[in-house]
C-alpha cells in the first residue's frame, strides 16, 4: 500500500457519488435571500422555524456522515503515512488512532440518524474537501486543517444541529448531537496540543502550518455557511471552541474570515441574480 | 462477626497462583517489545486501509479495531520501563527479518478490490497469532512477579477474540464463490508461511514448543 | 393538456425543457389531471427544492431548481425527482379543485405546520400510485412540525392512509396531532 493516499483514490461503494470542492464553488446557486425564500424567512440559521428545515437539516446530517467517514479515513492515514518517531511521533499516532474509533462511532451515530430523519446512504453528493485537507505530506499541517480548522467546524456545525434537535424535541438529534460535541471538543484539543508540542522550537513551520489553517478555515466559510451573522446557516459556536483550545484572537480571527466569505458569497449571488434572464 | 485479629492466610483457599514462571524480567521485555512492534504495525496498517475499502462496514470495523491495537501498543510502550527498559524503543523492534517481510506482505494489498486479502491477512493469520502468542505467554509467566503484564494480556486478548470474531464474519460474508475462497486460502497460505519463517510473533519459541524433550 | 416550460433553455442547470414537459404530461396522466394546462417556470438560481402552485388556466407551477435535480449529481436532472416534485404540487391543484379546499390558503401562505400536513396527504397518496418514495422522510418532516410522540405518529398514519379529505378534515387532525 502506497504511503500518501490521493482524494480522487477514496474508496466508496456504488450508492455515493463524490464532488471536489472546486465543482461546489463552480455552482453558483443561491439557498436563500432571494425571492420568494426571502418571504419565507426571516433568518438563514438552521433552526425549525424556516420552511425548508426539515430538508436542510437532512441534507447537513448527510454532510456531517460524510465528513465523519473523510475523517476516519483521514485520522488512519496519519497513522500510516509517517514513520514513528521520526516522522511523527508514537503518542501522537495513539491519538490519531483513538480518532479513528471516535470517527468511526461518529459515522455509525450520523447513519442512525439520517435513517431516523428518512435519509438514504448517498441521497446526496459528497464534497471530498475534508479528506483533501488530510493529505497535506507534513503531520502538522494535517493537525491544523483537520483537527483545529475541520473539527472546529464541526464544534459549530453540531452545536447548532443540537438546538435544532432541542426545538423541534426531536430526542434523538439532541442527545446524540451532544455526544459528538464532546468528543469533537476533544478532537480539536489533540490538535491544539501537537501543533504547539511539535512546533515549539521551529516557528516557521507552526506559521505555515497556521497560514493552512486559515486557508482551510477560509474553504470552510465559503458560502457563509458558518459565521455570527442570522444570515449563515450555522452558528460559530464561541464557547465549545473556547473549551477545545481556541484564544480569543484565534475566534476573532475566524469570525473576520466567515463573516468575509458571507460577504463574497452575497456579492456573487447578487451577481447571478442579475445576469439571470428571470 | 469473625474475630478480625484472626491470622489468615495471604493466599486464600481458592488463590492457585503459583511463584514460578518461564520469563525472567529481561526475557518478558523483550517479548513485550516484539509485542508492542507487532500491535503498532497492525494499528498503522488497519487505518491505512480505511480509505481503500469501499465496504462501509469494513471501513468502520478497520476504524474501531485501529483504536484497539494502538492500545496495546500504548500499554505495552508503558510496560518497558517497568521491565528495566529506559529506552523502550530500543526494544520496540521485530523479532527478525521474517517478520519484516511479513508485515510488508500483509500491508501490500492496496486496491478496492483486494478487501478479501487485507481481511484474511489481519484476521485469518495475523490476529489468531496474537491470540496465540499472548495466551501461551499468560500460561507460562510467573501468575505473581508478572501480574501487571498478565493483567494486560488478559485486557488485550479479550480484544483479540472480539475483533478475530468482527473480521472472521466480515471475511464470511464477503466469500461468496469458490474463486474468492481460494483467493482468500491461498493469500492466507502465503502469509502463514513468512510468518513460521519468522517464528512468529516474538519470533521462534513464540508459543514454546510442543515436541517431547 | 397543454404543457410550457421556461426558460425554454437552461444556462446554470443542466436541464431540457422538453424532458421536464414530458414528465409532467405523464403526471398529469397519472393523477387524472389532462384537462389541466401548465406553464412550468424553474428558477435556476435558487438550489432549493420548494414547488409552489397558484391555480389559473394554465395552473402556475413556480419550482426552484433542486426540485427536478439529481441531487447525487448537482446541476443534473432527475426524472423521478421532477415526477416527485411536481406530483406533490399537483395533486395540491387536484384537491382544489374538488372545491374541498376552498378555505385552503393559497401556496405561499400557507404555515410550515399547514404544509407539512397537506405534504403527508399528498405523498401518501403518490406512494399508492406507484412513486417511489421513502416514507420516513416524510414521518419526519411531519414530526418536526407536529411533536416527536406516539400521538403524532398515530395522526400522521391516519393522513398518510387516506385518499379522500377535505381542507378542514386535514387541518382537524393536525390541530389534534399537535395537542
Amino acid at each position: 500500500m502506497r504511503k500518501f493516499f490521493p482524494v480522487e483514490d477514496l474508496a466508496r461503494d456504488e450508492r455515493f457519488n463524490q464532488a471536489t470542492n472546486a465543482e461546489r464553488m463552480a455552482d453558483t446557486r443561491g439557498t436563500s435571500n432571494t425571492g420568494v425564500i426571502r418571504k419565507a424567512r426571516s433568518t438563514n440559521r438552521l433552526t425549525p422555524a424556516r420552511p425548508d428545515a426539515t430538508d436542510a437539516a437532512r441534507s447537513l446530517m448527510h454532510g456531517i456522515m460524510v465528513g465523519e467517514i473523510q475523517a476516519l479515513e483521514g485520522a488512519g492515514r496519519t497513522c500510516f503515512d509517517f514513520v514513528t518517531g521520526e516522522e511523527a511521533p508514537f503518542e501522537l499516532k495513539l491519538d490519531m488512532a483513538r480518532q479513528c474509533w471516535d470517527e468511526a462511532r461518529h459515522v455509525e451515530i450520523s447513519v442512525k440518524l439520517s435513517e431516523w430523519m428518512g435519509t438514504e446512504l448517498g441521497q446526496f453528493v459528497e464534497n471530498t474537501v475534508l479528506f483533501a485537507a488530510a493529505c497535506s505530506q507534513d503531520p502538522v499541517l494535517r493537525l491544523a486543517g483537520v483537527n483545529r480548522a475541520l473539527e472546529g467546524l464541526a464544534i459549530d456545525v453540531f452545536t447548532t444541529m443540537k438546538e435544532f434537535g432541542e426545538l423541534a424535541g426531536d430526542p434523538y438529534l439532541a442527545f446524540c448531537e451532544d455526544w459528538m460535541l464532546a468528543d469533537e471538543v476533544t478532537h480539536v484539543k489533540m490538535g491544539s496540543v501537537w501543533l504547539r508540542k511539535i512546533t515549539e522550537n521551529d516557528p516557521e513551520r507552526r506559521a505555515k502550518a497556521l497560514e493552512f489553517q486559515s486557508v482551510v478555515d477560509k474553504i470552510f466559510s465559503y458560502g457563509g455557511l458558518r459565521s455570527e451573522s442570522d444570515e449563515s446557516p450555522i452558528l460559530l459556536a464561541r464557547r465549545f471552541r473556547e473549551l477545545a483550545g481556541f484564544s480569543d484572537g484565534e475566534l476573532s480571527e475566524i469570525a473576520d474570515v466567515s463573516l468575509a466569505a458571507l460577504n463574497e458569497r452575497r456579492e456573487a449571488l447578487e451577481k447571478t441574480f442579475a445576469t439571470s434572464p428571470a | 462477626m469473625a474475630d478480625p485479629f484472626k491470622a489468615r492466610n495471604p493466599f486464600a483457599p481458592w488463590d492457585r497462583r503459583e511463584l514460578p514462571g518461564m520469563f525472567d524480567v529481561e526475557e518478558t521485555a523483550r517479548r513485550v517489545g516484539h509485542y508492542k512492534w507487532a500491535e503498532m504495525k497492525l494499528f498503522e496498517v488497519l487505518g491505512g486501509w480505511i480509505a481503500t475499502v469501499p465496504e462501509i462496514d469494513v471501513k468502520l470495523r478497520l476504524g474501531t479495531h485501529c483504536y484497539k491495537h494502538a492500545w496495546h501498543a500504548e500499554l505495552w510502550h508503558n510496560r518497558l520501563p517497568e521491565l528495566r527498559e529506559m529506552n523502550p524503543e530500543r526494544l520496540t523492534c521485530p523479532p527478525n527479518d521474517a517478520m519484516v517481510r511479513f508485515v510488508a506482505a500483509l500491508t501490500e494489498p492496496e486496491a478496492p478490490e483486494m478487501t478479501i486479502e487485507k481481511l484474511v491477512g489481519v484476521y485469518r493469520v495475523f490476529i489468531p497469532h496474537f491470540i496465540s502468542a499472548y495466551t501461551f505467554h499468560l500460561n507460562n509467566t510467573s501468575q505473581i512477579t508478572d501480574g501487571p503484564t498478565s493483567r494486560s494480556i488478559k485486557f488485550i486478548l479479550q480484544d483479540e477474540f472480539d475483533d478475530w470474531r468482527d473480521g472472521e464474519m466480515l471475511i464470511q460474508s464477503l466469500l461468496t464463490t469458490p474463486a474468492e475462497v481460494k483467493r482468500a486460502s491461498e493469500h492466507q497460505a502465503r502469509l502463514e508461511i513468512l510468518l513460521i519463517e519468522a517464528g512468529g510473533i516474538a519470533g521462534p519459541g513464540t508459543i514454546g514448543s510442543a515436541d517431547v524433550e | 393538456m397543454k404543457v410550457t416550460v421556461e426558460p425554454s433553455i437552461f444556462s446554470i442547470v443542466k436541464y431540457d425543457a422538453d424532458e421536464i414537459a414530458g414528465v409532467a404530461k405523464e403526471m398529469l396522466t397519472l393523477l387524472g389531471m389532462k384537462s389541466t394546462n401548465l406553464t412550468i417556470e424553474v428558477d435556476e438560481t435558487v438550489a432549493m427544492s420548494r414547488v409552489t402552485t397558484t391555480m389559473g388556466d394554465p395552473v402556475h407551477v413556480l419550482a426552484m431548481s433542486s426540485a427536478f435535480e439529481n441531487l447525487r449529481k448537482p446541476r443534473t436532472f432527475s426524472a423521478d425527482n421532477t415526477k416527485f416534485s411536481l406530483g406533490r404540487g399537483l395533486l395540491r391543484v387536484r384537491d382544489r379543485l374538488t372545491g374541498n379546499f376552498s378555505d385552503a390558503p393559497v401556496d405561499e401562505d400557507l404555515s410550515i405546520v399547514e404544509a407539512a400536513t397537506w405534504e403527508t396527504y399528498c405523498v401518501g397518496r403518490l406512494s399508492r400510485l406507484g412513486l417511489k418514495v421513502h416514507k420516513q422522510r416524510w414521518h419526519y418532516n411531519f414530526r418536526n412540525r407536529h411533536g416527536f410522540n406516539d400521538a403524532t405518529d398515530k395522526h400522521f398514519e391516519t393522513i398518510w392512509e387516506s385518499d379522500d379529505l377535505t381542507w378542514s378534515q386535514l387541518t382537524e387532525i393536525s390541530r389534534h396531532a399537535i395537542a
